[in-house]
């Protein structure tokens, strides 16, 4: 029984940098000029799982992401870590989408790629962490979807028990393939790449597809496709008139302690 | 020129830096306070391809070369250098077999050494000196189809955890590189040393007592010997050492300056201040100038230059490689004051690791020895 | 268009989930400025009881589908039926709690709508667009660091919201009306995808939290890297047992296993809103602080006069966590006394 899973994956600035994120006073754009980046770690639990599910099962496990061309190197590492493909969909007109046209685009995307059983993703990015794309996707291909998967069970061809976590427990829950399923990070530890992958991915390559070659819609995709846009982005530094407790330890502590309650906050 | 490393060598570095993080630091300490040596860490490096990485492909090796051999090195031992020390020493029997090895030879130990199940130690350091191996005392008198070996070696890194040594010995006036497997009668490990640093890499004293091998232990031609040890301490060993040298400081570098930013004195971080700033700045400067010169050396083993070509510039590679984690590791020690000295900090560590590049591969001098006869010749 | 302000009023185990009460709070806000009414949606087994408490928080339309297979979460299911329910009504607005649930419908909903969907505001309000009211939804970025405010060109314009985030509303009861939604041609069409891309949930099995959910704690005492002199959390649970609060911390508290993943405070981990915040050993990055600036009173301790967290609190305290820690749990428990 064959199994092909698409895992789509995202670039994005590594949160260590964050800070050194800026913003344009004159153009009101944000400058990620110079911050390194790093494959979404979400992601990297998908395409583990996907991996594990090849090594039970025959099948593919093909990468798609959509992005600048640095993404390039984040699809490199995945071939590196076993994907069989990778696809890179690189278009100016891809630009500032919103998720519902990011979603779009993947869904053109996996669609040109054609046949799958299983799509995976991460339930959230570390840089936006909305979560919203992997059940749009879902949306796009028509398909059913479950996000927040920590454990995946095969029962027979097609037919999955998954589990979900809630906020307190979780939510065992019966799939039908094909089906979209956003994972959490405690569904796997993914495998570092070896010397190994590096060298038998050496002969592979990320292929790139613009919006004519997944026959996207001008309309549907990039700025043009997103129904939210960002009226405005400010630096986000919020301010209290605070005081600081000044004497000794047992001075400042005391001073502390009578100002709470002074504010109230003692109950 | 394009300085630019190939996408298969940023990709490794990274995979080394992650597996170092993760796998590594936790137990840094630890290892060192056993002081055993780590075979299932061993055995992980192998998974990772690192073990057989300038190793050809149907030996289960990797085939990245030499230049990817010292990222991963460097890389390794910016976490843990003792570490990088077995793969500095372990690939010197190893790679000496592949290259001058016989078919037989490479099929029988090329892929358990690759997949981290054996160890190699190479044995040419004798009690009366390393640095002039002709000197080298131990005989191996050749008796019918056999070998009969007799002497002592010292100071020999891995001896104690070693499956083979390869054995540098005199058959009548010429040398031999002799394969010799553990538990062969007459073959002792005498004595363990307790050393400054590298405490779970055990480096041993050996003695031979009649030691029978068969005679197709040789490596490589009869009486070639000697060339074949020193070419492996040229292209193994000394580009090994520069990638633990580079490891070392970066290892403590990157400590260092993280501590300044973070440390405060009189109302701002101790990096702040120019004394302290010069420091870093002269390590960071140091770091970057032995880095492209050891990567050139590496890359031109790649590029297929003989050792008469290139065993200049792999000279150089150790002597500043070794100099530079000799320089930034007692430095990073002062700027981290007390914290410096602590072995939960692991730069004291690497500092007293560093040390025991000043012999690997040869001494400092010997480097200086090797580019003076060249630049008067 | 309806000018309605709708809320999905998420439901478990027959029970209202906080975050659909907060939700109401800023719905309100919302509809009186539009002029429009407030309503929720309520999907469920048996939930007719909890529409009339919706109405107790000023809700005046309650859109109600009741049926033994909707009482565990179903997304196919819901999907279709909300996506119908929106499309037939045409609300203006439609909030939802940015639960695991919320996190998964509201995306799918607004997919199937072909509209947008902002996620964790921070803040919502109405504010005149080219001449028409639209809805500006704020959300924080980059780790904190920067605010965005976002809008939405088409309708309806939805948004989540983190629970815990925004306050309850006061009691404020009116007489709603209730409108059953006929849930027959959703079953058929789900029906009819039988053996074809379905989910299907089974069942649910729920853990207890050993402790008070940290959204709905008074007060919340948080430790981050400066316990490192300290060695462990002890102390902080000290102080927490006290006060009567909640231990939290910083993601590298996190890292170094001093707390559980559910206990991370900032924009990777809970927003909370207590009267009081406590931050211990915390230099104040805007990852962590985006999770605290909400709360009513914040008090911080750390050795670095210079760190962020002193530039948003409210009582602050420059010292070394050794001395200072025992010193705070000692005078409190006196107090106490």
């Amino acid at each position: 029984m064959a199994v092909d899973i698409i895992v789509c994956i995202k670039q994005v600035p590594n949160p260590e940098h964050f800070s050194k994120i800026s913003l344009d006073p004159v153009t009101k754009t944000i400058n990620r000029e110079g911050i390194p980046v790093i494959t979404n770690p979400w992601d990297k639990n998908a395409l583990e799982e996907g991996l594990r599910i090849r090594e039970r099962f025959s099948g593919k496990v093909v990468v798609l992401s959509m992005g600048p061309p640095q993404t390039r190197k984040s699809l490199e590492e995945a071939l590196a870590m076993g994907a069989d493909e990778a696809f890179l969909l690189c278009d100016r007109a891809f630009a500032a989408a919103d998720t519902l046209a990011t979603a779009y685009t993947l869904a053109r995307g996996i669609q040109k790629i054609g046949h799958f059983d299983l799509v995976l993703c991460g339930n959230e990015t570390v840089d936006s962490g909305t979560g919203q794309v992997g059940p749009q996707i879902a949306q796009f291909l028509s398909i059913t979807c479950v996000t927040n998967v920590k454990e995946i069970t095969f029962q027979e061809e097609r037919k999955l028990i998954v589990k979900r976590a809630l906020e307190s427990g979780h939510m065992k829950v019966k799939v039908e393939l094909p089906a979209l399923l956003a994972v959490g990070q405690e569904i796997n530890k993914p495998r570092l790449i070896t010397a190994f992958g590096i060298m038998q991915a050496a002969e592979r390559e990320p292929r790139v597809w613009g919006c004519e070659d997944i026959g996207a819609e001008r309309d549907s995709i990039g700025g043009e496709g997103s129904p939210t846009r960002v009226l405005e982005t400010l630096e986000h530094r919020p301010k209290r008139k605070g005081k600081i407790m000044t004497g000794s330890p047992e001075e400042m502590v005391k001073k502390a302690i009578e100002r709470l309650r002074e504010m109230g906050g003692l109950i | 020129m394009d300085f630019n490393l190939t996408r298969q060598q940023e990709m490794l570095r990274d995979a080394v830096h992650e597996f170092a993080d993760a796998e590594l630091a936790p137990r840094a300490l630890e290892l060192d306070e056993k002081g055993e040596f780590p075979f299932d860490i061993v055995k992980r490096t192998a998974e990772m391809g690192l073990v057989g990485i300038m190793t050809p492909k149907e030996y289960d090796g990797t085939e990245m070369g030499h230049l990817a051999r010292m990222i991963a090195i460097e890389e390794i031992s910016r976490v843990y250098p003792p570490l990088g020390f077995f793969f500095q020493t372990g690939h010197l029997g190893h790679w000496s077999l592949q290259t001058y090895g016989t078919e037989e030879q490479k099929k029988k130990y090329l892929p358990p050494l690759c997949r981290g199940e054996m160890v190699i130690c190479d044995a040419i350091t004798e009690p009366s000196g390393g640095s002039d191996p002709t000197t080298t005392q131990t005989t191996a008198e050749l008796a019918g189809n056999e070998f009969i070996i007799n002497g002592r070696k010292v100071y020999i890194t891995l001896a104690g955890v070693a499956d083979l040594a390869c054995v540098l010995a005199k058959t009548d006036d010429k040398f031999n590189e002799i394969l010799v497997e553990k538990g062969t009668p007459g073959f002792e490990i005498t004595r363990r040393e307790h050393l400054a640093g590298f405490r779970t890499t055990p480096v041993n004293e050996v003695a031979f007592t009649n030691c029978r091998v068969p005679k197709s232990n040789l490596i490589g031609q009869e009486g070639k010997g000697l060339g074949i040890g020193l070419s492996a301490i040229s292209v193994i060993g000394r580009t090994g050492v520069a990638g633990i040298g580079l490891g070392i400081a970066r290892g403590c570098y990157e400590a260092a300056l993280k501590f300044a930013k973070e440390r405060q004195l009189y109302g701002k971080p101790i990096g702040e201040l120019q004394a302290i700033q010069f420091a870093l700045v002269d390590m960071n400067v140091e770091i970057e100038a032995t880095k492209w010169l050891s990567y050139y050396a590496a890359w031109q083993i790649d590029q297929g230059k003989g050792i008469r070509e290139i065993g200049v510039d792999i000279a150089r590679a150790k002597l500043l490689g070794c100099d530079l984690a000799n320089k930034v590791a007692p430095k990073a020690v002062q700027i981290m004051g007390g914290y410096g000295l602590s072995e939960e900090y692991h730069v004291v560590r690497r500092l007293r690791d560093a040390l025991h590049l000043f012999p690997a591969a040869g001494t400092q001098e010997i480097m200086k020895v090797t580019i003076g006869r060249s630049i008067m010749a | 268009m309806s000018q309605e302000v709708w809320i999905f009023a998420e439901q478990s185990q027959g029970k209202l989930l906080p975050v659909s009460l907060e939700l109401l709070a800023k719905g309100q806000e919302l509809s009186y400025r539009l002029g429009g009414k407030l309503a929720a949606i309520l999907v469920g087994g048996e939930v007719r009881k909890l529409a009339f408490e919706l109405m107790d928080y000023g809700c005046e339309k309650v859109y109600m589908a009741e049926d033994p297979q909707l009482s565990l979460y179903q997304g196919d299911f819901y999907a279709d039926l909300l996506a119908r329910l929106i499309s037939e009504n045409k609300p203006e607005i439609v909030l939802w709690g940015a639960t695991i649930i919320g996190r998964e419908l509201a995306p799918w909903v607004a997919a199937k709508l072909k509209t947008g969907l902002t996620a964790h505001c921070t803040d919502l309000y109405i504010e005149e667009i080219d001449e028409e009211p639209r809805l500006v939804q704020v959300v924080s970025g980059w780790g904190g660091n920067m605010s965005l405010q976002i809008v939405c060109n088409t309708n309806p314009q939805m948004a989540t919201v983190k629970p815990g985030l925004m306050a309850k509303p006061p009691q404020r009861k009116v007489t709603g009306e209730i409108i059953p939604i006929d849930v027959d041609i959703i079953k058929n069409v789900v029906a009819g995808r039988m053996g074809q891309s379905r989910a299907e949930t089974v069942e649910i099995t729920e853990e207890e939290p050993e402790v008070t959910p940290l959204e709905e704690a008074e007060v919340v005492i948080a430790g981050g890297w400066g316990l490192n002199s300290l060695g462990d959390f002890q102390l902080v649970e000290q102080l927490a047992q006290v006060l009567g609060g909640a231990v939290a911390g910083t993601r590298p508290a996190f890292d170094k296993g001093w707390i559980t993943e559910s206990r991370i405070i900032g924009q990777s981990g809970k927003i909370v809103s207590p009267k009081l915040f406590i931050s211990l050993g915390a230099s104040g990055a805007p990852q962590f602080t985006t999770g605290l600036e909400k709360s009513q009173i914040i008090l911080a301790v750390d050795q670095n006069p210079k760190a962020p967290i002193f530039e948003i609190a409210d009582i602050g305290i420059v010292g070394s966590l050794q001395i200072i820690l025992p010193l705070l749990i000692k005078e409190l428990k006196q107090k106490r006394l």
